[in-house]
């Protein structure tokens, strides 16, 4: 969209306002849209948090009576469907949305409405789903809602129409999103920026982003199915019938597993970027770090039923999905190595970003050998539906994707807001995360181990469970009180803390060539890009990466051929890294348009429909196609910028 | 790109296979498409063939008469829209113009000859997972071929307000590609469905 600015003699939009909440309702800025997921994402965390401080709290004790059995069926369904789809994922792609037009030189990103258009679906989808606890019918069924427990007979209260039709909801909403990061990082990259040079975590965006596409539709005609079972009377899970409830299984998992990548490999990106810049050095073996990711991106759709080695698949089934889980562990242990590459023999600066940082690499350490543990199928047999997955899966989503994400926003912070967060409550954060994470979930292993299943409301006092599941409460509310001193953190530094100015780490990519926070427009210029570092380039002008061949990779890494020696007159320029002028009168600022949240409405009224009654429905449908022909009428013109062919 | 000057944040690096914001969008908008039907198809495959739960799924008799000759309607005009595609290229608006009529026509039949197909087939979405599979494919791909009648008919509009150029072709280019994927789900649907 950025392509046709250069001419356009008056800004677009400029006559909107652009500031109050109706800037944020219209908004097509990618930054205010990055902004909107990360509140509203964090905001859904908190509420997974308040589900997860209950189950620990009804836990605590023996025969306790916090909850119900029923209530606690939803609580624990509701806190993993929240983690994983209103939080963990809509929270990278928050983060991607902000920082991966920025980080390519790009004035925003390619579909400016439709990724309005995905966020406010978003919100849509995750009130509908709460909205169920109105009518004390939340989802029930585990977060994978296995069939035929979610089918009519055994499910015949509305709890799982909640899931079914929340979950089609996010998913257009990720599929709006991976066609918009897809289109972004292959059409508005800098000049300069070839595919090999683009920042790690824009590489494991695209990764992520082509897992989205393939593994998303495989859930949304999963749910669609069970739709039609609970609704239609089709029977596709219903053995009686001749339908097989393993077909849920298996569509389940094939997009389930890709999604456990969905959730990690832009935390692996958010390390890549993080590490470099507190260790002083490049990151070592760029092209490892990329290609693993890639290799991971391709296994993952090899290993779906190492979820299901307990329903009785034929042995050589069981034999090849064991292999290709465990082949996973190779190139996560390449990044691994990378990463502790990257900060031997380097200057390390121990900030909040970097102890999260490094506290993600040991954590998903242990997330990663439980998984090569019940990647074994006999072991698997002995743990499964106990105790150690649970473990096991918080150790990669904790403290693997979430620590990453707090090392994130710690790291860019100060670009988004202008100031930087205090790194004494950062610490403070640090150590009551750590200890807390810790204390919760390691004993976990061996609970499961002494047998606890997962998903029970409670247990009996004789089965030796008891202190162990006393401190893992404990540990709870300790990581409670970590997330409410990041909580303070943000509110005080918000006002309060250091200003940052356009680059407070001294980093290398392109988002800290511009001021903090950015303009609308993100940038009017950004320096030449002829490595993966462009600002080291820009201010070591006696020793940029492109004369020395090396490309985000460390000189023992795999660098590119040296590019032929560039005439090195005149280097710096010195327009010292952001000099961003006002806003100049021929730069297209992001436009002002409702559209997107209408058809979004719209989406959410149908779905309400569905549920409730025909009216709805239509009058949903109604509004979905009175907001399209808005949209459409309205859009301005497509920059054509495609050669004739 | 030889000099170090400040590069106008304007510019950008060559997209892959050159294509434009748009198509790229557009291409990866079919694909997410693609993906599902692929999902469903091999549902449908699991359940008929593979399924060790249930005994060889039930198949009804099927008649061929009018499904065959909704795949020669359907393919025939998949041809017509490459053939109306074209004519907007060499600037033969007259061509285009007919060329999207013919095809939204062949489009109805096909609709007219799919009903046709619901009204008398032996078989419900009930009555066991054939036709479960039958009419949830059928179903989900008739609903594609009603949009992209929609869409063919926004073009046809546009074409004859002369939105449409040689230079300004895109818009027709994503109905055409819409309208061939509708086609080729048929095929898929029709040797699965109908002839295996």
């Amino acid at each position: 969209m950025a392509a046709t600015a250069v001419g356009t003699a008056r800004p677009h939009g400029a006559a909107l306002p652009h500031t109050g909440l109706l800037a944020w309702l219209g908004t097509t800025d990618h930054k205010r849209i990055g902004i909107l997921y990360i509140c509203t994402t964090f905001t859904f965390f908190l509420f997974g948090g308040v589900e997860a401080l209950l189950m620990r709290t009804q836990l605590a004790l023996p025969r306790s009576t916090l909850l119900a059995p029923d209530t606690y069926n939803q609580i624990f369904t509701m806190h993993g469907t929240t983690m994983i789809f209103l939080f963990m994922m809509p929270m990278l792609v928050g983060l991607g949305n902000y920082l991966v037009p920025l980080m390519i030189g790009a004035r925003d990103i390619a579909f400016p409405r439709l990724n309005a258009l995905g966020y406010w679906v978003l919100l849509f989808g995750g009130i509908f789903l709460y909205s169920s606890f109105l009518f004390g019918a939340a989802p029930d069924a585990g977060w994978f809602a296995y069939a035929p427990l979610t089918t009519a007979p055994f499910s015949p209260t509305p709890n799982l129409d909640f899931w079914i039709l929340g979950i089609e909801l996010l998913g257009i909403s990720s599929i709006a999103g991976s066609i918009n990061f897809l289109t972004t990082i292959f059409c508005l990259r800098a000049p300069g920026m070839t595919i090999g040079r683009m920042p790690l975590f824009v590489w494991m965006t695209m990764v992520t982003a082509v897992l989205t596409l393939v593994a998303m539709p495989s859930l949304a005609v999963a749910a669609a199915l069970l739709f039609l079972d609970r609704h239609l009377g089709t029977g596709f899970y219903l053995a009686p019938v001749g339908g097989d409830p393993l077909l849920w299984q298996h569509l389940f998992w094939s997009f389930g597993h890709p999604e456990v990548y969905i959730l990690i490999l832009p935390a692996f990106g958010i390390i890549s970027e993080v590490v470099p810049v507190f260790s002083r050095k490049p990151l070592f073996g760029y092209y490892m770090v990329a290609f693993s990711g890639v290799a991971i991106g391709f296994l993952s759709f090899l290993v779906w039923a190492h979820h299901m080695f307990a329903v009785g698949l034929p042995v050589t089934a069981q034999a090849f999905f064991a292999a290709s889980s465990m082949t996973i562990a190779v190139p996560t242990a390449i990044k691994i190595f990378n990463w502790i590459g990257t900060m031997w023999h380097g200057t390390i600066r121990l900030t909040a970003a970097m102890h999260f940082a490094i506290g993600f690499i040991g954590n998903f350490i242990i997330g990663g050998l439980s998984g090569v543990m019940v990647a074994v199928v006999p072991f698997d047999w002995q743990v499964t539906d106990s105790y150690f997955i649970v473990a096991h899966m918080h150790y990669v989503l904790f403290g693997g994707s979430m620590l990453a994400v707090f090392a994130g926003l710690y790291y860019w912070f100060p670009k988004m807001t202008g100031r930087r967060l205090s790194e004494r409550l950062g610490i403070w954060h640090v150590v009551l995360t750590f200890f807390g994470f810790n204390l919760t979930f390691f004993p976990m292993h061996f609970l499961g181990l002494l047998g606890m299943p997962r998903r029970v409301y409670t247990y009996a006092p004789d089965q030796g469970w008891e202190y162990i599941n006393f401190a893992e409460t404990v540990g709870a509310f300790i990581l409670g009180i970590g997330v409410l001193v990041f909580i303070v953190n943000v509110l005080r530094s918000l006002r309060h803390g250091e200003v940052a100015g356009p680059d407070p780490w001294d980093a290398w990519t392109l988002e800290w060539a511009t001021t903090s926070p950015p303009p609308p427009w993100n940038f009017v210029t950004h320096p030449p890009v002829r490595s993966a570092r462009p600002l080291w380039d820009l201010k070591h002008p006696e020793d940029p990466d492109w004369r020395r061949g090396r490309s985000g990779g460390g000189a023992a890494g795999l660098g590119q051929p040296a590019a032929a020696p560039q005439p090195a007159r005149d280097t710096h320029r010195d327009e010292s890294v952001p000099a961003q002028p006002a806003h100049p009168a021929d730069v297209e600022l992001p436009e002002q348009t409702y559209w997107p949240l209408l058809l979004a409405a719209g989406l959410a009224v149908a779905f309400v429909g569905a549920l409730v009654h025909i009216v709805l429905l239509v009058l949903g449908l109604g509004l979905v196609v009175y907001a399209l022909l808005g949209w459409l009428l309205s859009e301005r013109p497509s920059p054509d910028a495609e050669p004739a062919r | 790109m030889s000099t170090s000057a400040a590069v106008p944040a304007t510019a950008h690096h060559p997209a892959p296979f050159g294509w434009s914001v748009d198509r790229w969008g557009f291409n990866l908008f079919i694909v997410s498409e693609a993906i599902i039907f692929v999902n469903l198809v091999a549902g449908y495959v699991y359940l008929r063939w593979i399924s060790p739960v249930t005994p060889a799924m039930v198949v009804p008799p099927r008649e061929l008469i009018v499904p065959s000759v909704n795949t020669v309607i359907l393919i025939g005009s998949g041809v017509v829209a490459h053939w109306a595609q074209g004519g907007l290229a060499r600037g033969r608006r007259g061509r285009l113009e007919g060329g999207l009529i013919a095809t939204i026509v062949l489009g109805v039949l096909f609709l007219l000859g799919q009903a046709y197909e619901y009204t008398h087939a032996p078989f419900t979405p009930q009555s066991g997972t054939y036709g479960a599979a039958f009419f949830t494919l059928t179903g989900l791909h008739g609903l594609h071929v009603v949009v992209g009648v929609c869409f063919l008919f926004v073009l046809l509009l546009r074409a004859r307000a002369g939105a449409f150029s040689a230079d300004h072709a895109f818009p027709v280019q994503a109905g055409t590609l819409y309208w061939h994927f509708v086609d080729a789900v048929w095929i898929v649907l029709f040797t699965t469905l109908y002839l295996l």
